[in-house]
């Protein structure tokens, strides 16, 4: 059964520039899907679409079902959540706020104006904190922890809201190699527990071979390559990085220092 | 410039056009406007003399027997101020999400709360005092209104441009997780604005209650009226009373606020 179903999506931004051309994917339920691309080449539009973030110019997206539109938007919100590479978490409140407003979709706004939480939220917030490890951080500011903690705090709010899918929009370019591990790490043992779909954009092709079940290419706005890690060969790398100027032997060597 | 071997650091060394243009009209403008203001040096230096009289005047002595009308006056400047100064953030912080552009529901809106409150802003907290004495009678109750009134017109329009600087990163953060629109702007923008909101509240508090003491001037409450009645009847034994009096609480009201500021800034509460 398909979780998330793209259907011939396009995606023309008001400056006129064609980000997404004729997308058409379908991705199954409780996998773990990476994309690879180069930069610019539509990888965050086509996710942002997924949350209802962007809105496809032409086509249409269905999460489980149901077709993301405007007025559906919370609603898909609450089973779909997101992980950013700059970790968007409010600097300000404590980690433990930051992983409760991962409830906030189920709430309504009469607590949330005097910041009040039912104590299921909060039973929630903190197994969720438990599972990246930083339960002992709970009460610290969130601007406070290594990039590599607040990476795990984003993961956290995701989990909280019990999604179906979770997103991850480069989750591990602003973090260490060692850190990134741990992240991807995280990202798969919730993909396999809790048989979440996870989907992540990533510009490291070794951490894709390693953890992804199937790879996605994309190369300006287009789909270039869908397939397993074992079938993503220099080839198949040398389309999806391919752009003007550039040589198969320099996309190689690039690669093989990724 | 040339001969000093430094130059200023453009194409040709020479300041930008724009800022030279800039400068040359300002200072034209203000030789110009310094007669029509009656700004006048031989007049300034002559009128030294009499200002030494009014200061050593002033030094003579205290009227003890009237500092606790004094202090009952300055309590009820405070009250006014800290009243009036409460009622407008109330009012403020709806009115400052709908004047923010990142957060009001729609441009329309955006325009319209932007122009009531300029509209609020137009007159100083004297002219609308004079207005509500005339409607509700003497008192500390037209001040209160009057200060509420214009500094509404202040702080929404600071409490927004707060609001309007956030990080727009933290922001989609909690909007993708499905928050809803209050939700939004209390668990993302409003954490986030909070210390700038707290600077202003207190560079606000400041101004109220140097306005508050010059509201009895019209007859709207507080410290003023004993302030311009010592004045004209020439009792400067109550008059620095009164200056010292002022002084001390707006001093005491500015160490309060950097207290709570630099605390909210660098975090020791969350």
């Amino acid at each position: 059964m398909s979780s998330i179903s793209i259907q011939s999506v396009s995606k023309r931004f008001p400056n006129g520039f064609e980000a997404l051309k004729h997308i058409d994917v379908d991705i199954a339920s409780g996998s773990f899907t990476v994309i690879l691309g180069p930069s610019g080449a539509g990888k965050s539009t086509l996710l942002r679409m997924m949350n209802g973030l962007e809105t496809p110019s032409t086509g249409a997206i269905v999460i489980d079902g149901e077709r993301i539109c405007r007025n559906k938007l919370r609603s898909i919100r609450s089973r779909v959540s997101m992980v950013f590479q700059q970790f968007n978490l409010v600097d300000r409140l404590s980690v433990m706020t930051n992983v409760l407003t991962g409830r906030l979709s189920q709430r309504s706004w009469f607590g949330s104006v005097l910041y009040l939480f039912r104590r299921e939220d909060m039973d929630i917030a903190q197994q969720a904190l438990q599972r990246v490890g930083l339960i002992d951080k709970a009460w610290n500011r969130a601007d406070k922890l290594s990039g590599g903690q607040q990476q795990r705090v984003g993961i956290a709010r995701a989990l909280a809201q019990n999604p179906k899918v979770i997103l991850a929009d480069e989750p591990v370019a602003s973090l260490d190699p060692v850190a990134s591990g741990e992240i991807m790490t995280l990202l798969r043992e919730i993909c396999e527990r809790d048989n979440i779909t996870v989907v992540v954009n990533l510009h490291q092709v070794e951490l894709a071979r390693r953890f992804a079940d199937r790879i996605i290419g994309m190369n300006d706005g287009r789909l270039v390559f869908d397939g397993t890690p074992e079938q993503l060969t220099s080839s198949a790398l040398h389309t999806i990085y391919r752009r003007e100027g550039t040589t198969h032997e320099s996309v190689e060597l690039a690669v093989a220092y990724a | 410039m040339r001969a000093l071997n430094w130059q200023w650091p453009t194409r040709n060394g020479l300041p930008l056009p724009g800022t030279m243009i800039s400068i040359v009209v300002a200072v034209t403008a203000l030789g110009l406007t310094a007669s029509v203001a009656e700004i006048s040096l031989p007049r300034l230096i002559g009128s030294l003399g009499k200002m030494t009289v009014f200061i050593a005047q002033m030094f003579q002595g205290f009227n003890w027997d009237y500092l606790p009308q004094m202090l009952a006056k300055m309590l009820e400047t405070l009250e006014m101020t800290v009243l009036a100064t409460a009622i407008a953030v109330v009012i403020s912080l709806p009115l400052g999400v709908l004047a923010a552009k990142n957060a009001s529901p729609h441009p329309i809106v955006y325009r319209l709360t932007r122009d009531v409150l300029s509209l609020m802003r137009a007159l100083p907290e004297l002219v609308w005092a004079l207005v509500f004495v005339s409607a509700v009678g003497l008192g500390p109750l037209p001040g209160v209104m009057a200060l509420a009134f214009v500094t509404v017109g202040f702080m929404a329009k600071f409490f927004a441009e707060s609001i309007e600087v956030v990080d727009s990163k933290a922001v989609e953060g909690v909007h993708a997780h499905g928050a809803s629109w209050v939700q939004v702007r209390y668990f993302a923008m409003l954490p986030q604005a909070l210390p700038d909101l707290v600077g202003t509240l207190m560079y606000i508090l400041d101004h109220n209650l140097r306005a508050a003491t010059i509201l009895g001037l019209v007859g709207a409450g507080g410290i003023g009226y004993d302030m311009v009645m010592s004045m004209r009847l020439f009792q400067y034994d109550r008059l620095i009373l009164i200056g010292l009096g002022i002084y001390v609480v707006v001093t005491l009201l500015d160490r309060l606020s950097d207290t709570l500021r630099s605390r909210l800034l660098h975090g020791k509460r969350v």
